[in-house]
């Protein structure tokens, strides 16, 4: 296994640019956040040799991520001369830096080819310069627009690329409120940006490697009265909270609505924990005429008078996630307290106190950032709902076998596809319980590997009649002489408690035989959260060294197991 | 003092900055501390640093930073 296969490394991030990037550098090591970094910024000025040649002394830190910042009117010499208006003809120079833009890009695409992501900052220019307002988006003329041509021509040449991502440095920029350049600092160090910038940066910077990590956050967790409302509905009654126009606070709670219900379309799910009467909250919740949520939009809630805490870790049960995907919203201090000192794992933000800073603060959060958009996210909470319906069948009937039965769950098998690349590189990265060795790999690294020889790599759909859990399993091999090893064994823990596990374990190991091998293991690491994982396969190995017995693998008869386009030479 | 110290510790962690001569030579800050420093006071302390205020000499301990502040009207 490489070194970046080990969950607990630090990511290696070099950094390259046209001034010093050292400040950045220490900023990102410093910031406790995950996933810890360990930096290298590389002398400044040499960013077209750095991204060209490989044997540049830069790379031999080894990076897993290569950022280059670039400054537009440094790295581009013609967009300098026209913002200096040195120049004989603009139309001349406004080409000129396009074809510069173009070169710089392809640079990069050089770059992205040895290593596991690339960041790239887009191009900005400082505040004070205003150039001339009448003219800077006169096409062909303009600075301004000639730099929005060419970030659009990065964001056109990397538009396939998945390793590749452009960071909205003008967002950084418009949301300081200060300026992001420093002149001072500027002829002291050559340092470009201010340090206001800087920490910007670096809180992004780490927010967008966390979600290529899968590390974003899941799950956010609502209090109810003067949260998702104003005022206290079990004393002021349904019809005198705050919610809706023409009311301006129930306005302020009508755009937070929104802004949650538009977090849950794009795939987090939403839960509430409130200390209210549960049928009365629940009777507000889906016939007050301003909600814009409804009960179908929560997933799962504890509306009861017990603390928040248990609550919170019963949602978590609840839902087969870890707290430390959970962000929790409550209004009150006391609440907000009692949740950190106990279950600080948990992302208990500070709200705003007033009802109109709600929504641009809960949009403002970086930590449900993410690298990927698909079905399965817009899909979610159908998903856990169907879920509840399961659930509520096993309850009537209490048997375990012929529930499984009634359920009619058919597993789907199918190699690793490129289409299919975004999701299982999500569902590795993501999956903390059913996980055997807790690989974190980005998508290029890992189709790299499962492109190499002696390397298979299955995706596993599984549905039933409650619904559709979309790709919810993924496992690979390595073979090796006569034996192969199951490297990856990753399962969402949606599917868990229905023996999809056996199923998929099953599969692999006749994979694995078909293509001649004698024995299969299944070393797991040894990770703090993945004891479903390693009970299970604990109870399946014939020996010390992690040998599975074939006795005990067998897929189960409530199972349907379905295989498409797997070919077993390799 | 005391939230000087706390300053500066944010940038460089685990320093015993108290009683030391020279943050420079003696290796407690770099000059690219000196950048973070500045931006960290002028925030704190709501005082702007000319270009040519930016040396090591103003920097260099303790009593240096507190005369530079006390020189812009903070009260310390």
């Amino acid at each position: 296994m490489s070194e970046n296969s080990n969950p607990l490394h630090k990511r290696r991030v070099l950094l390259v640019g046209d001034t010093t990037l050292d400040p950045l550098a220490r900023l990102l090591e410093r910031n406790p956040e995950a996933p810890d970094v360990q930096t290298s910024a590389a002398p400044y000025g040499q960013v077209f040799q750095i991204l060209l040649d490989p044997n540049q002394s830069a790379w031999k830190f080894q990076p897993d991520v290569l950022a280059v910042w670039t400054a537009p009117h440094l790295t581009l010499p013609s967009v300098g001369k026209l913002l200096r208006f040195d120049f004989a003809s603009a139309p001349e120079v406004y080409d000129a830096a396009l074809r510069e833009a173009e070169q710089f890009a392809d640079a990069v695409l050089r770059a992205a080819l040895h290593v596991g992501l690339v960041l790239v900052p887009t191009w900005i220019l400082p505040q004070h310069e205003r150039w001339i307002q009448a003219l800077t988006w006169r096409k062909g003329v303009g600075l301004a627009s000639l730099l929005a041509e060419a970030n659009l021509i990065l964001a056109r040449k990397f538009a396939a690329q998945q390793n590749i991502v452009l960071l909205d440095a003008g967002y950084w920029q418009a949301s300081l409120g200060r300026p992001a350049h420093d002149p001072r600092m500027y002829a002291v160090a050559k340092i470009l940006y201010s340090q206001s910038l800087f920490e910007k940066a670096a809180l992004e910077i780490k927010a967008v490697m966390r979600g290529s990590l899968g590390l974003g956050k899941k799950v956010i967790v609502c209090d109810l009265d003067n949260t998702l409302w104003g005022g206290v509905v079990g004393d002021d009654g349904p019809h005198n909270i705050k919610l809706g126009a023409p009311d301006p606070v129930g306005e302020c709670f009508s755009t937070f609505q929104k802004a949650l219900k538009g977090l849950r379309s794009r795939g987090l799910l939403l839960a509430i924990c409130s200390k209210n009467d549960e049928k009365f909250a629940l009777s507000v919740i889906d016939e007050h005429p301003a909600m814009a949520l409804r009960k179908g939009d929560f997933v799962a809630w504890r509306i009861n008078w017990k603390d928040k805490a248990e609550n919170l870790v019963g949602l978590a049960k609840e839902l087969n996630l870890g707290l430390d995907s959970f962000v929790f919203l409550d209004d009150s201090p006391q609440e907000r307290d009692q949740v950190r000192q106990v279950l600080p794992q948990v992302f208990t933000p500070d709200l705003p106190k007033s009802p109109a800073e709600l929504a641009p603060f809960l949009t403002a959060l970086n930590c449900f950032e993410t690298s990927s958009l698909g079905q399965e996210d817009f899909e979610r909470t159908a998903m856990y709902q169907a879920e509840r319906g399961r659930k509520e069948v096993l309850d009537l009937s209490g048997d375990v076998e012929n529930w499984l039965r009634s359920l009619k769950i058919e597993v789907q098998a199918t190699p690793l596809r490129r289409e299919s690349l975004p999701r299982a590189v999500q569902l590795l990265n993501k999956t903390n319980q059913f996980n055997l060795s807790l690989r974190r790999l980005e998508e290029k690294a890992f189709w790299d590997w499962a492109e190499a020889p002696g390397h298979a790599v299955y995706t596993f759909h599984v549905s039933d009649r409650f619904g559709d859990f979309g790709l919810t399993g993924l496992a690979s091999l390595s073979f090796d002489g006569s034996g192969a090893r199951i490297v990856d064994f990753v399962m969402s823990c949606r599917v868990m408690g229905k023996k999809v596990e056996e199923a998929l374990l099953g599969f692999v190991c006749a994979q694995a035989r078909a293509a001649g091998a004698q024995h299969v293991t299944a070393p797991f690491f040894d990770g703090p959260r993945n004891g479903p994982a390693k009970d299970f396969f604990s109870a399946k190995f014939q020996n010390a060294d992690a040998v599975l017995d074939y006795a005990r693998v067998d897929i189960p008869s409530q199972i349907a197991l379905k295989e498409e386009g797997v070919a077993l030479a390799l | 003092m005391d939230e000087l110290i706390r300053i500066l510790n944010e940038i460089r962690p685990g320093q015993k900055f108290a009683g030391t001569e020279d943050f420079f030579d003696q290796g407690l800050l770099d000059s690219l501390d000196l950048t973070a420093l500045v931006a960290a006071l002028e925030s704190r302390y709501e005082v702007f640093m000319d270009v040519d205020e930016i040396v090591a000499d103003n920097f260099r301990n303790l009593a240096a930073i507190k005369e530079l502040l006390v020189r812009k009207g903070v009260n310390i």
